[in-house]
């Protein structure tokens, strides 16, 4: 999977292409780990171009969610495809993480109460 | 016309990505729909990662056994793997909640298969039916 990491508008904005998986999904972790460590309190992760997510990319997602809050950032994510869009909603998740259509959306948004 | 192709993977992390590979070229040469195709990768995707890292622990000297059986009706694959207490875990398994970072690949399989199988192998191993039942089966049965 490739990660793309840039800056604008406040945020580190993340680009992933390819699948989310067990192995992807700890090269996610650290890279995440990396830009909460240099500071970041806004993070985007856009989808468009993830063709493939199972249980185990939903899982380094939900770890990534738990970092960010510890360092009292925000997480957002954009521009799921349909089939990776039912898998959220299939797991519940799509209540959990912050999702809007459109990354331009995501940022310019303001924070949503999420469950705990 | 069914066509069955068998698939053996070392356990390893290479073989997430290769069991994805494997199954989507195959369904591609049997002209099985995208739509069709991703629920399919996916179940497979989550049992295969079940069988390497609970079944076999990710022990290189255990493999895992994927066989994919295609027809107009029926997708299935049997994944079968070389560890113990496999169906154990099963039987005892939680219900994940969205908090949890695991637990959710059995939900996944189930929720997306028509049907499926535990089965504990009497010489050890477990072996994981996934049936899904194709759409034109589905329509012609309406």
């Amino acid at each position: 999977m490739k990660i793309i990491v840039k800056q604008a508008a406040g945020a580190v904005i993340v680009h992933l292409e390819g699948r989310l998986d067990l192995s992807t999904g700890s090269n996610l972790k650290e890279e995440i780990k990396k830009v909460l460590e240099k500071g970041a309190r806004r993070i985007h992760l856009n989808l468009q171009k993830v063709d493939f997510i199972n249980s185990s990319g939903l899982g380094a997602l939900v770890s990534i969610r738990k970092q960010v809050r510890t360092k009292k950032a925000r997480l957002t994510i954009s521009n799921l495809g349909a089939h990776v869009q039912e898998i959220f909603e299939v797991t519940q998740l799509s209540q959990v993480f912050e999702i809007f259509a459109t990354e331009p959306e995501a940022l310019g948004s303001t924070e949503k109460v999420a469950i705990e | 016309m069914s066509i069955s192709q068998i698939f053996e993977y070392p356990s390893n992390s290479k073989s997430y990505h290769q069991v994805v590979d494997d199954v989507n070229q195959l369904l591609d040469k049997e002209n099985v729909s995208r739509q069709e195709r991703y629920p399919f990768i996916l179940a497979v995707s989550e049992a295969l990662t079940n069988a390497v890292i609970h079944g076999n622990n990710k022990n290189l000297h255990k493999k895992v056994k994927v066989v994919i059986t295609v027809n107009e009706k029926l997708l299935s694959a049997d994944i079968i793997d070389e560890g113990n207490g496999g169906l154990d875990r099963i039987r005892r398994r939680k219900p994940s909640s969205p908090k949890d970072e695991g637990g959710r690949g059995i939900d996944l399989i189930e929720h997306y298969s028509t049907s499926v199988g535990f089965v504990q192998i009497p010489a050890g191993g477990l072996k994981v039916e996934i049936r899904i039942e194709r759409k034109t089966n589905l329509e012609a049965k309406k």
